[in-house]
Parts: structure tokens; C-alpha cells; sequence
């Protein structure tokens, strides 16, 4: 029993960190109507930068993602206006294959310059605190830290989306592009705005993730599949059913490990998206 | 001006076509260098191990002709070693390309390396259709030797059969003795044959084996597995594993908390420790040698590692290289001629002397080489075992993981 509650808290603690991955990808989604490939070695490429961040000049954790959220949001916005912006004048069928080969080429060429720059070993920001122990249970005071902030972070980004003009315009765009330009919302500007505004939390979620788990430049796709698995199932600009579908996902891999073989946890997400694709393709929008 | 100038481009032209021709080998003659041909992974994936090696192997050359060179008996004097050195771009065709070139073109004497089992494949032909004879470094897969090739050898350290054997050893006679074991093995062929040998053994030893765990190279969060090593309460937690993959594991340990008498690593490496630092503290592993212990040729060895600033925690494959010029320069001693035919005979006979013991090979080339047990003490890598050449006392059980 002891043990599986330590499985189940384990995967609350991932889920909670997979979800705030997703959070971002969904809105671009959402709004851009992008599959960014490249967004989870965002995460993999903040994180490293994070790590050498606190390694170098021993920032706080805090810091160091108020410093990376804007950085990644401009760079994204540059990078969406360079290089997505003009794929959206091409035809549906181009636009697609560019933005694929673009996204795609985006992740390779930035996992390669980031190993070249920093090496391809794995970082981290090993902050330490006492674990919390309930008899044979033991849970990582950072984790629980963390999950308070994806909570906290969740909740604000619930109210931006909710209360703010802002969110309500990323919302009218998802909902119908041509409705909220005729309501005076500048679709453009909104979808670079958006992309930016999901790239920058990347970074949050970077510095929480890497103070729980090591990361490498290599790594981002497998966490952008993650993050797709949990758009799909939570539903696209839904971030409390990304949070509710991250934590799913984290407790199911858990239970994979401790039930069957750990080795099997990381495909775990492949093999949900795509039975979620076969029985409910209208969840994930395929007609 | 043209008159100065134009003499002097001709000068430095011919000096630099003097200076890149090819080593020429001088076989069975006491005139020349012995030249030995070998290539370094200097880029490519393979090149965090090896990168320095080049420079290394200047020095290893450096330091032996120093001493007038490799002692050949029937010239009644001492013959200087020449090294030709490629990078190999930790490219397997690219390595045979080269091998072909150093025994066509550069024609050297013998062959030094080359390292790693997906290059120690496709190599060792050429030694045998220009019957040179070959001392590979780090080629550790037993299979590779098992092709009827008649002038391979090889120095990996360690082989997998004795990787832990002196690890075991001492546990059967520390104190508190241990009465259980838990195995967590990375899954890689390698790492999968530590742990099928050592589990045997352990079992042998009269160790109860209380679980086996795998995991993969991608998994990041080890909650669950090491929720069932803290629910085994095995008295030791033996990880075969690389040491990049098992960073998130390590770290995990410490965080949940994971108590055992040992914990012991297969891959102990400056690259873990720079990774999770202090989590590492208390920790036994293997390593093939370390400066400190002495033995044959470890003050040459360490002087050359010193000068090419090679150390042996970041570099932890760096013995077998060195001991496959070791080899190579026993063998010509013994068999008394820069014969190659002379030299592989007594290679096949030979005892190979090396800082980290004896050295001896079977019928195949393959060798009995083992490893020594280290444990992380105050942050420093100690050799704890064998105690006759312990450079710190074993602290057990490990304080750290109480």
C-alpha cells in the first residue's frame, strides 16, 4: 500500500510538471493552429540554460524564470514572425508540410547548437531540501513546491484567459478567426502574441522541471509528444483538462512502472494518443 | 624581394611535403623508428572519451624514447617507437579507411587501437588480410574475438566476466556482512551481461537477490522503481549501468530517501560525479586503474596522463589504450625482432605487464583484465579495494546511505 501511494504521489508530482509543458502547446495550438514541434526542446533547451544559469552565477530558481519567460516569449515572437508568419499565405496543404519541416528543423538545429554550446550531458538545479517522511512514504519537499507553483501558475493563467482582454481575444481567435476580427480583435498580432505568450511559460516550466529532473539537449521531443498526448486528451485551450489529463498521464506511467516494467513508462504516452486517435478521433479534431 | 621570397616558398614547400610523407617502417631492420599506426576518436560521439588521446599518445612516445625506445635484441640496441595517428570520427568506415590507408600507404609497422566495439568490428580484417598484427584498446564485446582472426588482441578494461569480481570479494568479507541484493540494470547489452554474471555469482556467494529492476536510457522519473528498491530493503543496490543514464536514478535515490550498506555503481565517472555531485558521496564502483596504485609502468603512465592532462575519472577507458601500447611494445621485446610473425607469436604467450596488474590472453586475443573498487569519499575517488593497494580504507557500511 505504502508503495503504491508512493507511485501515486510520484505521478501527481510529474503530472502537474507535463501538464505545465502542455499548457503552452495547447494555446499555440489553439490560436496558431501550429503543432510545434520544437516545444518541448524549448523546455530541454530553457532547462539547460537554467541549469548553467544557476550553476554559473547561483540565481534563484524564481529568477531565473522571470528572466527566461520574456526571453523565450521575444525570441518566439521573432522566430513566428520569420519563419511561420509567411507559410500562412501558402496553401493549406503547404502550410502544413512547412510548418511541419520548419518546426521540425527548429528542433534539430537548436538541440545540436545547444549540445555544441553546452555539451550533451544532462543538467539540473540540484536544490536540496528534507524530504518529508510519513512512515514509509517520503515526499520531496521541491516536488511538493513545485506542484504549489503549477497550481498557482495554472490558476493565473485560468484568469488571464478568463478575466483578462487578452485572454478573452486568444479565446474569441480560437473560437472563430474571422468573428473576432470583425470584433476589432488583430487576429495577427494575436496569433505572434500567443505563440510568444505559450513559448515564455515553456520556461516556467523548464526551471520547475529541471529542479526535479535532469534534462539534455536531446530530449525535447519525447516531451512534445507528451504534451500532445495531454492536448488531446484534455482538449485543445482547456488547461484545467491539460492539468487533470498531465496528471493522468504521470500516475498511469507510475503505475506502469510499479505494475509491469519501468522501461515501458516513457511509450506509454504513444500508445494512449494514439488509442485516444482510433476511438475518440473528434476529441483531437480528426475528422 | 621576388629572389628572397621565392626561395624561401620553395624551402618551406619541400619541408612541408618532407614533413607530411608517411611514416616509412623499417620492418626487420635496427635502423628506423618502430612505427605504429593507430586512430583516435578525437570528434564524433565517441569523442568525450577520447578526445585527448591524440596528445596523449604524442607524449606516451615522447616518454618512451626517452628512454632510447623499445628494447629489440637482436639489434643489441634499443629502437625508438613513431606513432601515425588518424581521427577516426568515431566513424566505422572511416576507421577502415584508414586502416587500409596505414597499412597500404604508411605501411607501419603494427597496429594500436582502434577502440569501441562498433569500430572493433569492422577493423580487425585488415590486420589479418596484411597479417599485422593489432592490440585494439577498448573493444570489450567477447564476440568480436570469437571470428577465427589470427593477429587481434585486445586491453579493454575491465572484461565483463570479471568487472565486479573484486567487488564481491570484498563483500564476502566486510562487516557487517551483507544478506541481500537488488539489481537495477540500464537496458544495454553490456549492462545486461554485469548483471546476468554478477547475479549468478552473488547468488553463489550466498547473497539472496531480492530484485532485478530495468530501465531504459529515456526515463526521467524513477518513482516508481525506486519505491520497490525502498519496499526490497535489499542491504545492497547494485546499478549496471552507464553513468548518463543513471543520473536521474542517482539523484532520485537520494531525494526518496533510499537506504541500503552499499550502493554501488558499474560506471563510477568524473562525467556522473560533475552531474549529481554530492549524491555520488558514499558510493563503491569500479574503476580500471588510478593513479596512486602502483605497479608495472604506473609512474610512465602516470607522468604521460599528467603531461596530457588525461585524468583517469573523466577518461575512464584511458588504461586500455595505453595498455594496448604496452602490449605492442612487449611483444616486440619478447620476441626479440620488429618481426611480425615473431611479434604475434609471443604475444599469444606473453604476460603483459600493466599498472593495473597482469595481463594475459586466450586463444582468441580476448583478456583476463578486472578493475579495482573505488569508493567516493569526501568527494574524491579512493581505491578501496584490493587492500594492498588501497589508496583509503573502506568506510562500511557507507555512512551516507544509512
Amino acid at each position: 500500500m505504502e508503495v503504491l501511494l508512493q507511485v501515486l504521489i510520484g505521478g501527481v508530482l510529474l503530472g502537474g510538471l507535463y501538464a505545465l509543458v502542455a499548457f503552452g502547446l495547447s494555446l499555440i495550438y489553439g490560436v496558431v493552429r501550429i503543432l510545434n514541434f520544437a516545444h518541448g526542446t524549448l523546455l530541454a533547451v530553457s532547462g539547460v540554460a537554467a541549469s548553467l544559469a544557476y550553476a554559473t552565477w547561483q540565481l534563484h530558481p524564481v529568477l531565473i524564470a522571470m528572466l527566461l519567460a520574456p526571453l523565450l516569449g521575444a525570441f518566439a515572437y521573432g522566430y513566428y514572425h520569420l519563419l511561420l508568419k509567411p507559410l500562412a499565405r501558402r496553401n493549406h496543404f503547404e502550410g502544413t508540410v512547412g510548418t511541419v519541416l520548419v518546426t521540425v528543423g527548429t528542433l534539430m538545429v537548436l538541440s545540436d547548437l545547444t549540445a555544441k554550446a553546452a555539451g550533451a550531458t544532462q543538467r539540473n538545479i540540484p536544490v536540496r531540501l528534507e524530504a518529508l517522511e510519513f512512515g514509509d512514504i517520503v515526499v520531496s519537499t521541491v516536488q511538493l513546491l513545485i506542484l504549489g507553483g503549477i497550481a498557482l501558475l495554472t490558476l493565473v493563467m485560468h484568469l488571464i484567459l478568463k478575466k483578462t482582454w487578452f485572454g478573452r481575444a486568444i479565446r474569441a481567435v480560437t473560437q472563430d478567426t474571422v468573428g473576432a476580427q470583425i470584433c476589432g480583435v488583430q487576429s495577427t498580432r494575436m496569433k505572434a502574441l500567443t505563440f510568444a505568450f505559450g513559448s515564455a511559460t515553456v520556461a516556467v516550466a523548464a526551471v520547475m522541471y529541471v529542479l526535479s529532473f535532469p534534462v539534455d539537449p536531446t530530449m525535447g521531443f519525447s516531451l512534445t509528444v507528451k504534451a500532445f498526448t495531454i492536448i488531446v486528451v484534455g482538449g485543445i485551450g482547456n488547461l484545467p483538462g491539460a492539468l487533470l489529463a498531465g496528471v493522468f498521464l504521470g500516475v498511469a506511467e507510475g503505475l506502469t512502472g510499479l505494475y509491469w516494467k519501468p522501461e515501458w513508462a516513457p511509450a506509454l504516452s504513444v500508445v494512449l494518443m494514439l488509442a485516444i486517435l482510433v476511438a475518440r478521433p473528434r476529441v483531437a479534431g480528426v475528422k | 624581394m621576388m629572389k628572397i621570397l621565392l626561395p624561401a616558398c620553395g624551402a618551406l614547400s619541400l619541408a612541408a611535403l618532407l614533413t607530411s610523407l608517411p611514416a616509412v617502417a623499417k620492418l626487420n631492420s635496427c635502423d628506423g623508428p618502430i612505427v605504429f599506426g593507430t586512430t583516435v576518436s578525437e570528434t564524433g560521439p565517441f569523442s568525450t572519451l577520447a578526445d585527448r588521446w591524440r596528445k596523449m599518445t604524442e607524449v606516451f612516445a615522447e616518454e618512451i624514447n626517452k628512454t632510447g625506445g623499445v628494447a629489440v635484441k637482436s639489434c643489441n640496441k634499443k629502437l625508438p617507437i613513431q606513432f601515425v595517428i588518424y581521427d577516426d570520427q568515431s566513424v566505422p568506415a572511416t576507421a577502415v579507411q584508414l586502416y587500409e590507408k596505414m597499412a597500404t600507404v604508411d605501411k607501419v609497422d603494427f597496429f594500436v587501437g582502434p577502440d569501441w566495439s562498433s569500430i572493433g568490428g569492422p577493423v580487425p580484417p585488415i590486420a589479418d588480410k596484411y597479417k599485422i598484427p593489432m592490440v585494439m584498446g577498448n573493444v570489450a564485446t567477447p564476440a568480436l574475438y570469437d571470428r577465427g582472426l589470427k593477429y587481434i588482441w585486445g586491453t579493454p578494461f575491465p572484461v565483463v566476466p570479471n568487472w565486479s569480481a573484486r567487488y564481491f570479494e570484498m563483500i564476502g568479507k566486510v562487516s557487517p556482512k551483507p544478506q541481500t541484493i537488488l539489481f537495477i540494470t540500464h537496458d544495454n547489452p553490456v549492462m545486461k551481461g554485469i548483471t546476468a554474471t554478477w547475479s549468478k555469482k552473488a547468488e553463489e556467494q550466498g547473497l539472496k537477490v531480492v530484485g532485478t529492476e530495468m530501465f531504459g536510457a529515456e526515463l526521467k522519473d524513477f518513482t516508481a522503481l525506486i519505491a520497490k528498491v525502498r519496499a526490497a530493503k535489499a542491504d545492497i543496490v547494485y546499478i549496471s549501468s552507464y553513468d548518463n543514464a543513471s543520473v536521474p536514478l542517482v539523484q532520485q535515490m537520494r531525494q526518496l530517501k533510499v537506504r541500503a550498506m552499499d550502493v554501488h555503481h558499474t560506471m563510477l565517472t568524473g562525467a556522473l560525479q560533475r552531474q549529481v555531485g554530492q549524491d555520488l558521496e558514499g558510493m563503491t564502483g569500479e574503476l580500471s586503474w588510478y593513479p596512486g596504485v602502483k605497479g608495472a609502468y604506473s609512474e610512465l603512465v602516470e607522468t604521460v596522463m599528467q603531461r596530457s592532462n588525461v585524468s583517469m575519472f573523466d577518461y575512464i577507458w584511458t588504461l586500455g589504450r595505453l595498455t594496448s601500447y604496452l602490449a605492442m611494445i612487449q611483444g616486440i621485446e619478447k620476441a626479440g625482432e620488429v618481426d611480425r610473425e615473431k611479434v604475434r607469436a609471443a604475444l599469444f604467450k606473453a604476460t603483459i605487464k600493466s599498472p593495473a596488474g597482469d595481463v594475459t590472453f586466450d586463444e582468441r586475443g580476448f583478456p583476463d583484465t578486472g578493475a579495482f573498487t573505488v569508493q567516493m569519499q569526501a568527494g574524491k575517488v579512493q581505491v578501496v579495494w584490493p587492500p594492498e593497494v588501497a589508496t583509503s580504507k573502506l568506510q562500511w557500511p557507507s555512512p551516507s546511505w544509512k
